[in-house]
């Protein structure tokens, strides 16, 4: 809500970070956002998130570029109409390994593109309210209160061991 | 109890295990009426032919399921778990595996076409003391490594110093009791696991080689011995699965093995389906390149030409197209009720897998598929041996199964 201030407990303890996330809802904070420099089981069951919507985009690609791998090698083949050992212009069983391939390569570009749509990147306004340290070895979790409850929030993060830091 | 204490003490025969163990018995006495039947019948090289690719279908799934033990084992690979306990019980069956081996010998003039054909030399390879001799030395070698594997296994993990029957108290008798005993037990299992990965590469070659290639004697496939044995692991993972959640569901859910165990092992037995039509597609390829004769006849009699190709598209659907499918849905793979079911079809693909490349050698000029109530009763009949095997292990040493598991009550 506009108008809310955002406060961020810094904890040094992964298990500490991912505890706080749920208690947060139950004192009357809201949840922003948590930052961790390494990819956090815990604090991403804490976090409760909707499975991803990657997967769709991957599957898609995949069976695109299978499609697109045999098109492409039959017509290519078409063109030249070459024949090749007596086997027909349009061969079926080698073409599958291009149609392979394509599957493989398309996979990889659409989980590209799904991470990127997803995540809504790139974004160059670059992060709100964030600290370097999240970058190095602290896990950041960051809560707005209304206005003129900065305290009670700055009391909470404190009395479960963080370092505080308020933003503007 | 403490939680990975085993709740059924060795040498008890609690109800339930006592019903299952008669229901295999049963199971297993139908199939050996069944064949017993259709050797006096007209057409005893029938029964025989559903022996052979019964044995050969049920050997693969104990020596792939041990594999997986094996194999996680040597690598390092902790994620497996309780599921090693259950993989290593399968080799309760490698004893039956070299009987009903054996006993091909008394079939052979049904099994062997090669016996009454000129092969142009290769009867330095293709003769019958030798084929059985070098196999029989490969099963040996085998099953020698796969019980010495879980023999040291078993040093492990028995901490009970009540031995009941002579099995468990010739094993209770040579626990390790210092830590420098322990990390010797340790090493050995770490050698003898790896030997039984090498040996089953190695012995399932020359089995894919000796007792399914050769029945078209003049068909050479480089990579046949490769297929054989990734169809072996591939199976051998399927009935793993099936244990392991027919032990998690009579437990209603509460054993050790989670829904990330189910998740791994299931991402195992995808790869391993992609692998096996891998290697499928990989032959196919070759021939088809080089469109000899002698190669392309064994594959168009099998995929295009009735009754066989029918059978084809269905080994093809069942073993591949449906479990790709299927398990590309993360969901799935946690759900074991699920899993028994695609795993069970599988396995029944490739038996029938079995029949499509055993079978137009068996039955030249066939009309009609040559399957029968014969061959589904032969079939239970090993199922029934398999159950059989596996209950006899776990009452023996219910360590295997997973902590707190009740499942052989």
């Amino acid at each position: 809500m506009p108008g809310d201030a955002c406060i961020m407990g810094l904890f040094k303890d992964e298990a500490k970070a991912a505890r706080v996330i749920p208690e947060l809802a139950a004192a009357g904070f809201s949840f922003r956002r948590a930052h961790s420099p390494i990819p956090s089981h815990r604090i991403l069951e804490a976090l409760k998130l909707k499975k991803g919507r990657v997967g769709w985009f991957t599957l898609a690609g995949g069976i695109v570029g299978f499609f697109l791998g045999f098109a492409l090698a039959i017509f290519t083949a078409v063109q030249w109409n070459l024949i090749v050992s007596g086997k027909p212009i349009v061969s079926l069983i080698p073409f599958f390994i291009v149609g392979f391939e394509f599957t493989i390569l398309f996979s990889v570009f659409g989980n590209v593109i799904g991470l990127l749509v997803c995540s809504r990147l790139p974004d160059y306004r670059g992060l709100e309210s964030y600290d370097p340290r999240c970058s190095g070895e602290h896990f950041g979790v960051l809560a707005s209160c209304e206005a003129g409850r900065e305290g009670e929030l700055m009391d909470f993060f404190q009395k479960k061991g963080a370092e505080v830091k308020v933003f503007a | 109890m403490n939680a990975t204490t085993p709740s059924v003490q060795p040498g008890t025969v609690p109800g339930s295990q006592r019903s299952l163990f008669t229901l295999a018995a049963v199971l297993a006495a139908v199939g050996v009426a069944a064949f017993v039947t259709g050797l006096l019948g007209p057409q005893p090289q029938r029964a025989w032919q559903a022996f052979f690719i019964n044995f050969l279908l049920w050997s693969a799934i104990a020596q792939g399921a041990v594999l997986f033990a094996a194999l996680t084992h040597t690598v390092k690979a902790r994620w497996a778990g309780p599921l090693s306990g259950l993989s290593q019980a399968f080799a309760g069956f490698f004893p039956l595996s070299l009987i009903c081996f054996l006993a091909l010998l008394i079939g052979r003039d049904h099994l062997f076409p090669w016996l009454h054909e000129d092969l142009h030399g290769k009867e330095i390879w293709l003769n019958i003391p030798f084929l059985f001799s070098r196999d029989g030395i490969g099963f040996l070698a085998l099953y020698g490594f796969g019980w010495a594997f879980l023999s040291q296994d078993l040093k492990l993990r028995i901490k009970t110093t009540a031995p009941a029957g002579g099995l468990r108290r010739w094993m209770a008798g040579r626990l390790p009791q210092t830590e420098a005993e322990i990390e010797r037990v340790r090493r050995r299992k770490t050698l003898w696991g790896g030997l039984y990965c090498f040996a089953f590469a190695l012995v399932l070659s020359l089995i894919g080689f000796d007792l399914v290639m050769s029945m078209d004697p003049h068909w050479i496939s480089t990579l046949f011995g490769a297929y054989h044995f990734v169809k072996a692991f591939y199976v051998g993972l399927g009935a793993l699965i099936i244990l392991a959640a027919i032990v998690h569901l009579h437990q209603n859910r509460r054993t050790a093995i989670a829904d990330a165990h189910f998740h791994d092992i299931g991402k195992l037995f995808f790869a391993f389906c992609l692998l096996w039509a891998d290697f499928f597609y990989v032959q196919l390829t070759v021939i088809w390149y080089g469109n000899i004769p002698e190669e392309t006849s064994y594959v168009i009699l099998r995929t295009v030409t009735p009754p066989w190709s029918t059978l084809a598209w269905i080994v093809f659907i069942v073993c591949f197209i449906i479990p790709f499918i299927v398990l590309i849905n993360r969901r799935v793979k946690t759900m074991p009720g699920a899993m028994i079911a695609l795993c069970g079809m599988v396995i029944l693909g490739i038996w029938l897998e079995h029949l499509l490349l055993l079978g137009p050698a068996l039955n030249h000029a066939a009309a009609e598929l040559p399957l029968g109530v014969t061959d589904g009763l032969v079939f239970i009949g090993f199922m029934g041996l398999m159950v059989l095997t596996l209950t006899y292990t776990f009452k023996t040493f219910p360590e295997l199964l997973p902590p707190g598991s009740e499942a052989a009550r």
